[in-house]
C-alpha cells in the first residue's frame, strides 16, 4: 500500500516536472492559439475601434505572429502594470505591448530582439506656456506608471528638485488628466503623443519637442526559459523587417520615416 | 452634457459589463455564502481557541486590500503553481473567500444571538443537535443576520470593480474603456454610478426596511 | 516543486521605501477619519435638522457613498470633478474621496447609535435649560461617539484599505502605489506584492489593538 502511494506521488511528480518543462512553442501550435499581451489605450500601437474592437500597429503584430505559427491570434488587454503578471499568470503567451527591454527586467522575462523603437516627445497644455523639455522643470508633469518614460521623468522631476510627478495608470489617464489641466506636461513616445493629438479628441494640447532620452527600444517577450520561443520571435521580428511587413505596418498606422531597429556599432 | 457620441453599440458594451459584474457578485456571494455559514458554524462549535487558526485564515481577507489579494492569488497561481485558470476563475475565487470571511462573522453574530437558554430548552425536549440547528437557531439566526447580509452582498458588488486587475472587464473598467475613446468622462462616470446606485440603493433600503420590522417584535 | 524561482531578498531590499510608502497610507487614512467623523456629525446634525433641503443633501451624500463602489468614488474625485475645471492632486483627490465614503458611512452608524439613545435625554437637558446644540453637544454627541467606537474602528480598517486605490489616480506615494511602481521596475510580482500584504495587515492590527487600548481607557465605567 505504501509502496503504491509512493509511486503515485513520485509518477504526480514527474507529471508535474513534465508539464512545467513542455515547450511554450509547441503548446501555442498544440493549442492552435496564440494569446498576446496588448496594451489597448496606447494609440497607434494598440486602440479600439468604433466597435471597441482591439487594432493597432501591435495588433496586426500579434496577428502576423499568430499567422506565421499558424494559430488564431488572441488579444488580451492588459494595462501597462498588469503587463508581466499576466504572462507570469499563464493568461498570455508572449507581449506584444511596446515593453522596453530593461535590464532589470530581463532578469524576469525574456526578450525578444526590439521590434520598434520610439522617440520620447512632450506634449504641453497650450494654457501653461510650456515650449520645451526644460520647460517642464517647476511644473506637474506625469506619464504612464510604470513605462520606460516614467521612470525617466521621475528621475528628472526629482533632480531638478521641484515641480510634482504623478504617474497614472493608462496612458488614455494622462492625456485626459492632461487635456483637463491637471497635468502641465507628459512625457511619452512621440508616435503616441502625435496619434493622441491627431485624434481631435483632447483640446488645448500640442506636441512641444524631443525629449532628451535614449531610443526607447520595445521587444516581444515571454518566459525567460522559453529558449525556443525567443529565438522564433527574434527570426519573426527579423522576416517582418526583410519581408518588408515592418515598414508596411509602419506607414499604415504611423506614417513617416522609419525608426532604425539596429544600434550602431554594436553587434546586436 | 448630453450631447454625445455614445452609440448603440457603445451602450451594449456597457450592459456586457454590468453583465459581467452582476455575473461575479452573484457567484462569489453564492459560494462566499456557503463557505461563510460552514465557517461561521465551525467557528461556534469549536470555540475560540480551537478555531483560531481559522479566525486567522480568514481575518486575513479582511485586512490586507482586496486589490493585493487578487494581484498575489493570480501570480500565486500563475506564476508560482503555473496553473492555466482564467482571470475570471481568479476573481470569482477571491471574491468567494473574502465574502465567506465576512459571512462567517455575521453567521457567528447570528448564532450568539440565539439565547443559550433557547437553545437547552430545545435539546432538552429531546431535538438533536442538527435538529436544534435547523429549526431553533436557523430561523432565530437568519433574522438578526439577513440584514447584515444584504449589506455584505451589495458590499462585494461594489468591490467586484476591483477584478479588473486580472482582466476581468466589468462595469467601472468597460466605463473607462469608453471614456478612451470618447473622452466624455463625467457623463460616462455618472452612468456607470447611476448603474451602481440603481441596484444598490432598492436592496440596501430593503435590508433596512427589514432589521427595523424584525428589530420591534 | 515549483516552476518559479523566489528572490525575496530582491524585493526585501526595497523595504525602507515599502515602509515610506506604509507611513503615507496611515497618513491619508489617519486624515480621512478625522475629517469624515467631523463631516459625519454634521451630515448627522442636518439630517436631524428640520430643513428639508439640509436633510436631503445629507441623505444624498450617505446614499451615494454607500450604493457606489469606493473606486468610482476616488475616480470621480479626480477625473469627474475636473470636468468642471476643479483639479486636485492625487493625493487630496484619493483623501476626497475616502473621506466622502467614511462620512457617508459613519453618519449612517451615527445614526443607528442615535436610536439606542433615549429621547427623554434631549428633553432633561432642554429642561436643565440647554438650548438644542448644547443638548447634543453634552449629552448625546458622547454617547453617540462612544456606541459608534466599534464600527468607527472598522471603518478606519477600511480607509487603510481604499488607499490601495489611489493608484487610479495617479498617486504612488502610498503603500499599494510604491509597489506597483517598483513591480514596473523589477517585474518581482509575487514577492513585492506579498510583502506589502504583510504590512497591510500589520497596519491593520496595529489599528484593531490600538483602538482596543483606547477603548479600555476610555471606557472604564
Amino acid at each position: 500500500m505504501k509502496k503504491l502511494t509512493l509511486t503515485t506521488a513520485l509518477l504526480a511528480a514527474t507529471g508535474l516536472a513534465g508539464m512545467a518543462q513542455a515547450d511554450k512553442l509547441d503548446d501555442i501550435i498544440a493549442s492552435g492559439t496564440l494569446r498576446c499581451a496588448v496594451v489597448l489605450d496606447f494609440p497607434p500601437m494598440g486602440m479600439r475601434d468604433a466597435n471597441n474592437a482591439p487594432e493597432g500597429f501591435d495588433v496586426d503584430y500579434c496577428n502576423d505572429l499568430a499567422k506565421a505559427l499558424g494559430v488564431t491570434a488572441e488579444i488580451v488587454e492588459t494595462p501597462f502594470p498588469e503587463r508581466i503578471p499576466a504572462l507570469m499568470s499563464g493568461r498570455v503567451d508572449v507581449g506584444v505591448a511596446s515593453t522596453s527591454d530593461t535590464l532589470e527586467r530581463a532578469k524576469t522575462v525574456g526578450f525578444s530582439i526590439p521590434y520598434f523603437a520610439f522617440e520620447m516627445a512632450v506634449t504641453a497644455n497650450d494654457a501653461t506656456g510650456i515650449k520645451s523639455y526644460d520647460d517642464m522643470k517647476g511644473h506637474t508633469v506625469g506619464a504612464v506608471a510604470g513605462t520606460y518614460e516614467a521612470i525617466a521623468l521621475e528621475q528628472q522631476v526629482t533632480a531638478w528638485g521641484e515641480g510634482e510627478f504623478r504617474p497614472y495608470q493608462t496612458q488614455a489617464d494622462v492625456f485626459l488628466a492632461l487635456s483637463q489641466g491637471q497635468l502641465d506636461a507628459t512625457v511619452s513616445t512621440s508616435t503616441v503623443a502625435m496619434a493622441n493629438v491627431k485624434t481631435g479628441n483632447f483640446a488645448g494640447i500640442s506636441v512641444v519637442g524631443k525629449a532628451p532620452f535614449d531610443t526607447d527600444y520595445v521587444a516581444l517577450f515571454t518566459n525567460r526559459d522559453e529558449y525556443g520561443l525567443i529565438n522564433y520571435l527574434n527570426l519573426f521580428v527579423n522576416q517582418q523587417i526583410r519581408t518588408g511587413r515592418y515598414a508596411e505596418l509602419y506607414e499604415k498606422w504611423v506614417g513617416g520615416e522609419l525608426p532604425a531597429l539596429t544600434v550602431p556599432n554594436a553587434y546586436r | 452634457m448630453f450631447d454625445t457620441a455614445l452609440s448603440a453599440a457603445d451602450l451594449v458594451f456597457l450592459a456586457k459589463g454590468a453583465g459581467m459584474t452582476i455575473l461575479v457578485t452573484a457567484i462569489s456571494v453564492a459560494i462566499g455564502t456557503l463557505l461563510g455559514i460552514l465557517f461561521g458554524v465551525i467557528r461556534v462549535q469549536l470555540g475560540a481557541t480551537l478555531s483560531l487558526p481559522l479566525t486567522f485564515f480568514l481575518d486575513i481577507f479582511r485586512s490586507v486590500p482586496l486589490l493585493i489579494q487578487l494581484v498575489l492569488a493570480n501570480a500565486f497561481m500563475g506564476m508560482v503553481l503555473r496553473l492555466q485558470i482564467s482571470g475570471f476563475t481568479v476573481a470569482c475565487g477571491v471574491l468567494s473567500l473574502y465574502t465567506a470571511a465576512y459571512c462567517a462573522e455575521i453567521v457567528r453574530g447570528g448564532i450568539d444571538a440565539v439565547p443559550a437558554t433557547t437553545r437547552r430548552a430545545a435539546r432538552s425536549l429531546g431535538m438533536s443537535w442538527m435538529q436544534d440547528m435547523r429549526y431553533i437557531v436557523a430561523p432565530l439566526a437568519t433574522r438578526i443576520a439577513l440584514p447584515s447580509w444584504i449589506g455584505l452582498a451589495l458590499g462585494v458588488m461594489k468591490d467586484s470593480a476591483l477584478v479588473y486587475v486580472v482582466q476581468v472587464t466589468e462595469l467601472l473598467k468597460s466605463t473607462q474603456i469608453l471614456i478612451t475613446r470618447l473622452q466624455e468622462p463625467l457623463f460616462l462616470l455618472l452612468i456607470c454610478g447611476a448603474f451602481y446606485f440603481l441596484i444598490s440603493f432598492p436592496l440596501a433600503r430593503f435590508g433596512g426596511y427589514l432589521e427595523k420590522r424584525w428589530s420591534h417584535d | 516543486m515549483f516552476g518559479y524561482t523566489f528572490q525575496w531578498n530582491q524585493a526585501l531590499a526595497r523595504l525602507p521605501k515599502m515602509l515610506d510608502g506604509a507611513l503615507v497610507t496611515m497618513e491619508v487614512a489617519m486624515l480621512s477619519m478625522l475629517i469624515g467623523i467631523a463631516l459625519a456629525i454634521l451630515l448627522t446634525l442636518l439630517r436631524l435638522s428640520g430643513a428639508r433641503p439640509l436633510r436631503a443633501i445629507a441623505t444624498g451624500w450617505v446614499e451615494i457613498a454607500r450604493n457606489t463602489p469606493a473606486l468610482f468614488q476616488i475616480y470621480m474625485a479626480h477625473f469627474g470633478v475636473a470636468s468642471f475645471g476643479i483639479h486636485f492632486s492625487p493625493f487630496v483627490s484619493l483623501l476626497i474621496g475616502i473621506t466622502f465614503n467614511n462620512a457617508g458611512y459613519l453618519a449612517e452608524n451615527f445614526r443607528g447609535a442615535l436610536k439606542a439613545i433615549p429621547e427623554t435625554q434631549t428633553r432633561a437637558g432642554r429642561s436643565l435649560g440647554m438650548s438644542q446644540l448644547q443638548a447634543f453637544r453634552y449629552i448625546i454627541l458622547p454617547q453617540m461617539l462612544r456606541i459608534s467606537f466599534l464600527p468607527m474602528t472598522n471603518q478606519m480598517v477600511w480607509a487603510v484599505l481604499m488607499t490601495s486605490l489611489g493608484v487610479t489616480v495617479g498617486m504612488n506615494a502610498d503603500l499599494y502605489g510604491v509597489t506597483q511602481d517598483l513591480n514596473a521596475l523589477t517585474f518581482r510580482t509575487f514577492e513585492l506584492f506579498a510583502i506589502a500584504g504583510v504590512l497591510f495587515y500589520a497596519i491593520t492590527k496595529i489599528i484593531t489593538l490600538g483602538a482596543r487600548v483606547i477603548a479600555a481607557r476610555l471606557f472604564r465605567y
